[in-house]
Formats: C-alpha cells, sequence, structure tokens
C-alpha cells in the first residue's frame, strides 16, 4: 500500500446522486469522513440514510459522483470492488445472520470463504471476537436460539472477524425490545473507544451525544445539516433539523 | 414479603419495592393427560364428535374387512392357471399364483433370465455405495454422496446393457468402479482410524510429517492405483449384450424415474438461476424452455420424440427409444424442478444476500454457500413431492411402447394361462407403488426434521 493511499480518507463521497427509477433518492451527497472518525446518521423515515450507506459498500449502485474508500473507487471491475467491500463491515437492522450455520460458523464464513483462513485459526479469531461482545458461550447455538440482542451482537462480531476498517451500522437497535437496547448500544460504544471508523444510522440520540464526532441530518435525500453533537442539540440551524429533533427527544 | 434493604428504595427514595414471587406451576388437569386423555378429548368430546368418531371407525371396518377378505381370506395360493382359481374360490378372492407366476416379469421385464443378476448386483452396490451416507463417523459424505450420482450410472449401464467396450468407454466404467472402490475403502478407514483413505495412506507410508504438496502427490498416486486395478477388473469383465427392449418391470421404471431424479435436481436449479439471471438473454431463453415444457403434458412430450426427433435426425443416426424416452423424462422434469427451486429461492429474505456480499461473497459463493442450502431445505417437501409425482408419471411411457411395470402387470391378464387376470396383478403393482412413494414421503419427513432439528427455538 502507498503512502497516498494509506493518507487517504477511509470514506469521501463527492457529488453522489441516486435514483430509483424516476425518483430521486441521494442528491449531490457529499461527505469526507476521517480515521477513526463516528459519524451518525439520523433523519426521518424515508430520508435516504439507508441508501447513502448500502452505496458506500454498493448494496446499491449509484448513477452519479464518486466514492472512495481508503481511496480507491469502485469501478467495473467486480474484483477490485469485492477487495475495496472487506475493507467494510456492515451490521444491518434485521441482523441478516445466516439461520442454517451456528453462531460459530456465521463468525468463521467469511474468514474461511473470502480469507482462506485454515480452520483452527478462524476458529480462534471468531471466539475472540465473541468474547468481546460477550457471547462466547453461545458459539455452538443456531442464531434463532439467540435473544434479539445476542443475535445483533452475533452480527457484530462476525462482521469484526473479516477484520474490516471501516464498520458501517443500518438502525442496529430499531429491531430490538426496549431491554436489549443497551447491550448493544454498549458493545458499539466499546467498539467507537477501540478507534474503529464508524458510520452509524440510528436514532438513539443517547448513543449520537456520548459518542459520535458528527451527527449528520438528512431529509428528502439531501444532508442538510453536520455537525459535532454539542453543536447539533443545542443549536440547530435549520428548522427541519428542530422539528425533527423535537420529536425524537 | 417485607424487604426493607431493596437498592431501589435508596437511590430513588420511594417506599420499599416488594419483591415479586411467581406462583409454582401446577400438574395439568388427569382427564387431559395420557392416550386416554387424548383421546376423550379428540374423539369423544361431544355427542356430534363420539357419532363421527364411530362412523368413521366402522368405514374403516368394512374398508379394510372386504379387501383383507378378498387378498387373504378367500385367496387362492395354489393354483397353475386361472381356471382352477375360479373353480374353487369364484371372484370373491385374490388368485395369487397367477402373480407370482409373473413376477420375475413384473421386476425385470424380458431381461434374460441368466442375467438377471447384473441388475440384481447393481443395486447391491448402490446399496453397499449409499450406507456410508447414514454412518455418523464418516466425514466424506458429500463427496461419496457425490461420486454416487454422478459415478455410479457409468457403472451401472455397462452392468444392464453390456456388450462391446471401446477404449474410451472401457475407461469411464472403470472410473465408476474406481469411484466404488474409493468410496469403501475411505469408509473403512474413517470407520476405525477416522483418516480419509488418502490421509491414510499417506500416514500408512510414513509420510505425515511431509510437506501439504507431498502429501497430495501420495494421495493423488493412491487414488491412481486404485484406478488401474479397477481398469484391469473391468477389462477382465465380459457382460454379453442386452437390448434396451428387453429391458422392463420395476427395473425399467426405476431406470426411467431415476435417472429422472438425478437430472432434474441439478437443471433444474441450474435453469431457476439462469431464469433470475439479469442478462436477459439467458433470463429469456430459461424462461420460454420452462414454459414450454411446463405447458405440455408429458405425454405428448413424450410422442414427440419418439415419433418426431427422427424425422429431424439425419438419416442413419438412430437414438435408441429408451434413450428418447429419458431424455423427454429429463427435461420435463427440469422444467418443473425449476419452478420449484425458484420459489424456494423467493422465500429467501434479501437479506441474506446481502450480508453475503457485504463480507466480499461473490455471487457463485453467496448463492452456493448461503442461499442454496436454505432454499433446498425448506423445498425438500416439494422437492420430494416432485420426485414422487416423477414416479408415477414414468407409466405413461408404457404409451411409446416401453414395458414399464404398469404395462408388465397388464401383460399379465394377457397371458393364456391366466387370461383376463387383471386386478391381482394391478393390486400387487398398487402396493410396490405405495411402498416406493410412502417411503420416499417418510424419508423426506425425517430428513427434514433431521435437519432443521438444532435450529428451532
Ligand atoms: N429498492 C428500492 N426501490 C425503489 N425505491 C426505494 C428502494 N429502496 C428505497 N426506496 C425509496 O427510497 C427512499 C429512501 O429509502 P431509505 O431506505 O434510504 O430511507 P431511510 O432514510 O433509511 O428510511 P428508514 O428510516 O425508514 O429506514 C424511500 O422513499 C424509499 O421508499
Ligand atoms: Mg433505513
Amino acid at each position: 500500500m502507498n503512502e497516498a493511499v494509506a493518507e487517504a480518507p477511509p470514506i469521501e463521497l463527492i457529488g453522489l446522486n441516486k435514483w430509483f427509477g424516476a425518483f430521486h433518492v441521494l442528491k449531490d451527497i457529499d461527505l469526507r469522513v476521517r480515521e477513526g472518525e463516528r459519524i451518525v446518521v439520523c433523519g426521518p423515515s424515508g430520508s435516504g440514510k439507508s441508501t447513502m450507506i448500502r452505496c458506500i459498500n454498493q448494496l446499491e449502485t449509484h448513477q452519479e459522483g464518486t466514492i472512495r474508500i481508503h481511496g480507491r473507487s469502485y469501478g467495473r471491475d467486480a474484483r477490485e470492488n469485492d477487495a475495496i467491500r472487506r475493507e467494510i463491515g456492515m451490521v444491518f437492522q434485521s441482523f441478516n445472520l445466516f439461520p442454517h450455520l451456528t453462531v460459530l460458523e456465521n463468525c468463521t464464513f467469511a474468514l474461511t470463504w473470502v480469507r482462506h483462513m485454515p480452520k483452527q485459526e478462524a476458529e480462534d479469531l471468531a471466539m475472540s471476537f465473541l468474547a468481546r461482545v460477550r457471547i462466547p458461550e453461545q458459539a455452538g447455538k443456531y442464531p434463532l436460539q439467540l435473544s434479539g440482542g445476542q443475535q445483533q451482537r452475533v452480527a457484530i462480531a462476525r462482521a469484526l472477524c473479516a477484520r474490516p476498517r471501516i464498520m458501517l451500522f443500518d438502525e442496529p437497535t430499531s429491531s430490538l425490545d426496549p431491554e436489549m437496547i443497551n447491550e448493544v448500544l454498549d458493545t458499539m460504544v466499546e467498539l467507537a473507544e477501540s478507534g474503529m471508523t464508524m458510520v452509524v444510522v440510528t436514532h438513539e440520540m443517547g448513543f449520537a451525544r456520548k459518542v459520535a464526532d458528527r451527527v449528520i441530518f438528512m431529509d428528502q435525500g439531501e444532508i442538510v445539516e453536520e455537525a459535532p453533537p454539542e453543536a447539533f442539540f443545542a443549536a440547530p440551524r435549520y428548522d427541519r433539523t428542530r422539528l425533527f429533533l423535537s420529536q425524537v427527544l | 414479603m417485607a424487604n426493607t434493604s431493596s437498592p431501589l428504595a435508596d437511590s430513588s427514595g420511594l417506599p420499599p419495592a416488594e419483591i415479586f414471587k411467581p406462583k409454582p406451576a401446577r400438574a395439568a388437569p388427569a382427564s387431559t393427560l395420557g392416550i386416554q386423555g387424548w383421546i376423550r378429548q379428540n374423539m369423544f368430546s361431544s355427542i356430534p364428535s363420539a357419532v363421527v368418531t364411530l362412523l368413521g371407525l366402522w368405514i374403516v371396518y368394512a374398508f379394510l374387512d372386504a379387501i383383507l377378505t378378498w387378498a387373504v381370506g378367500n385367496a387362492v395360493w395354489e393354483a397353475s392357471n386361472r381356471r382352477e382359481c375360479l373353480d374353487q374360490v369364484g371372484r370373491s378372492g385374490a388368485c395369487w399364483p397367477g402373480v407370482a407366476a409373473w413376477i420375475p416379469n413384473l421386476i425385470y421385464g424380458l431381461y434374460p433370465k441368466d442375467q438377471v443378476w447384473r441388475i440384481n448386483l447393481a443395486a447391491l452396490v448402490l446399496l453397499v455405495w449409499a450406507v456410508p451416507l447414514w454412518l455418523p463417523r464418516v466425514r466424506s459424505k458429500v463427496q461419496i454422496g457425490l461420486s454416487l450420482v454422478l459415478l455410479f450410472p457409468l457403472l451401472a449401464s455397462y452392468l444392464f446393457l453390456g456388450g462391446e467396450k471401446g477404449a474410451i468407454w472401457s475407461a469411464l466404467i472403470a472410473l465408476g468402479f474406481a469411484a466404488f472402490l474409493w468410496a469403501l475403502l475411505t469408509t473403512a478407514t474413517e470407520m476405525t482410524t477416522g483418516l480419509s483413505f488418502t490421509r491414510f495412506v499417506v500416514g500408512a507410508l510414513g509420510a505425515t510429517g511431509r510437506s501439504e504438496e507431498a502429501s497430495r502427490r501420495i494421495g493423488f498416486a493412491a487414488l491412481l492405483v486404485v484406478y488401474a486395478v479397477s481398469l484391469l477388473a473391468v477389462q477382465a469383465m465380459a457382460l454379453s449384450f442386452v437390448q434396451t427392449r428387453l429391458w422392463g418391470g420395476l427395473f425399467l421404471t426405476t431406470v426411467i424415474s431415476g435417472i429422472g431424479i438425478a437430472v432434474s435436481l441439478p437443471a433444474g436449479i441450474v435453469l431457476a438461476l439462469a431464469r433470475r439471471s439479469r442478462m436477459p438473454l439467458i433470463s429469456l431463453l430459461a424462461t420460454a424452455f420452462i414454459e414450454l415444457f411446463r405447458s405440455v403434458p408429458l405425454i405428448t412430450i413424450l410422442f414427440m420424440f419418439n415419433t418426431m426427433l427422427p424425422l429431424f435426425l439425419p438419416v442413419g443416426v438412430e437414438v435408441n427409444q429408451l434413450l428418447r424416452a429419458i431424455v423427454a423424462v429429463c427435461l420435463f422434469a427440469a422444467a418443473y424442478m425449476a419452478e420449484v427451486v425458484r420459489g424456494g429461492l423467493q422465500a429467501i429474505p434479501r437479506g441474506q444476500y446481502e450480508a453475503a456480499s457485504a463480507m466480499g461473497l461473490g455471487f457463485w459463493q453467496a448463492t452456493g454457500l448461503v442461499i442454496m442450502p436454505q432454499a433446498l431445505k425448506i423445498m425438500i417437501p416439494t422437492i420430494v413431492g416432485n420426485f414422487i409425482g416423477l414416479f408415477k408419471d414414468t407409466t405413461l411411457v408404457s404409451i411409446i411402447g416401453l414395458f414399464d411395470l404398469l404395462s408388465m402387470a397388464r401383460a399379465v391378464g394377457e397371458d393364456t394361462r391366466w387370461l383376463g387376470l387383471f386386478l391381482e396383478p394391478f393390486f400387487f403393482v398398487t402396493m410396490i407403488y405405495f411402498v416406493a412413494c410412502f417411503g420416499m414421503s417418510q424419508y423426506s419427513l425425517n430428513l427434514e426434521q433431521r435437519l432443521s432439528a438444532g435450529e428451532r427455538r
């Protein structure tokens, strides 16, 4: 890896535009995320938050603009795109664990099939991450035998196993019962403290206050406002942001 | 219940919290437990329900009684022709000697009697080859299963057909035989030492410590030896040629439906993936194929292949009639299976595919490792339902002049000694079909339960 790439910011979105058919979902999005920065994205339903972070690892393809991950941009070469993607871990609202594999197999899956790591080594690594999210004792169970909070922590461990340099979270706590939200948020706080670059879509404003370096507010496919959490919550600039905050806080 | 030192009380200034004590669980009322309880609850809970129960029992009894009286009670077991049966019991009892006399034909068709052992041997090989799949200590189940499906047909077709074998054909037969030997050897070594056959050979030669590359070469050499032995064995075998016109009965039914089943699943998977492909041409071709074959009755396809195909082929090229029927059945079954698989694929949430691709898996890996295993599992009942349908549908080949099990049964009543004996052979054939199909469906239930055992809550 050469100097320029090493110094390039983890995520750069430049003039990003996306349409679903005729519907303009993302409008001129510009975003630059620094190494180790924690970004919280919020905004009303349908504002394009999910679409934006899904563009970052190309689960959605965009029509205009550039996405650079550590200086490398997505292109036509599928192998190169897959290589860029491997820098990025993603955690979904609906967990998306593989129900036909055990917790441990879920975690070693990418190591075995993408990195071709020997079995024992992969299992040791997976166990260390399961320990980090505090559920090593569930390794032999199947995902559907776990509670929602435990499943989401497995999903986090699974994403971390692939050793990503960036983690994306799309509403990781939105489908959890209130009792389980905190166990997942705590895991995410620990991850943030370890210096991981994170982009988190969430409505958990407590989490944003505590962890975020920057909060981004989106509406109708645009980034309306971005500011450090103190400024964002104390003195939002736009009426739209104030209205939104008055509803979620 | 007083608890004065609750931590909640200290910090919040609330009155001391009371402790919640769950009630202990009590046993269920005795009248709802056990077999008696179940019978009372489900069969005699009210007067109408009791009436329906009794009526149902009476119908079952009357039905079974009539059948058993005919098939067992009044049946004739020894006679040399149908007249003797009719003289003894008339039509009130079954005339089994007719069926017994025809059993070899019902099972093997017109296959030469002195060559029938070849069919039995193939059946035995199939059985022995499949046994390791049920042995828990055998680890190479996937390889053994694949070798069985892909290479057993090579060996079996030589056993069934016999005749001259050129160099290429010999090599292929030997491949089938070698795979069988390998399956036996690896089962033996895995059962005893836990090592696969090649690993075991490497160990036995004292080469365990050597590099991965070296042990792979030794394993490969061991497989080559097995192949060489099989090649010699195959060279030594000389089986007489048996025309496919003589194949028939349960044997023919099994061959046609077995090939249909083995081909339809992989072909159906490929077609279903092609139909979902983002490439328009591929998707269009797959859709056209599937819809064409699904909208035409199997009989029509069989007729088309039987009578029309020779018209399109160059003069002098002759495709065996059995082969034509098998190709027709395979295409038909693949089209149906494709739709079953597509249904299963649609039931898998998009998120599964997204999670796999977010990890950096490509399309084929995600499909093969994440989507297909889940889809196939939920499709087991439908897939096996299709297999059962296919097994029964092969009776249609009788229409183009092949002597499957059903046509053999019809032939009994045309035998001069057993003229008019139709009911008994059909009853017998019905039982064979029932046992085979019921067995398949039970196996699928069992498979479903085993596969999902761990995943349920
Ligand atoms: N695959 C799709 N095809 C067409 N329209 C879509 C698709 N996915 C999303 N949309 C539309 O794009 C808009 C933005 O969707 P997106 O999921 O990004 O919103 P969001 O901000 O994540 O909302 P939420 O908080 O409800 O998750 C919505 O209006 C949605 O209906
Ligand atoms: Mg969303």
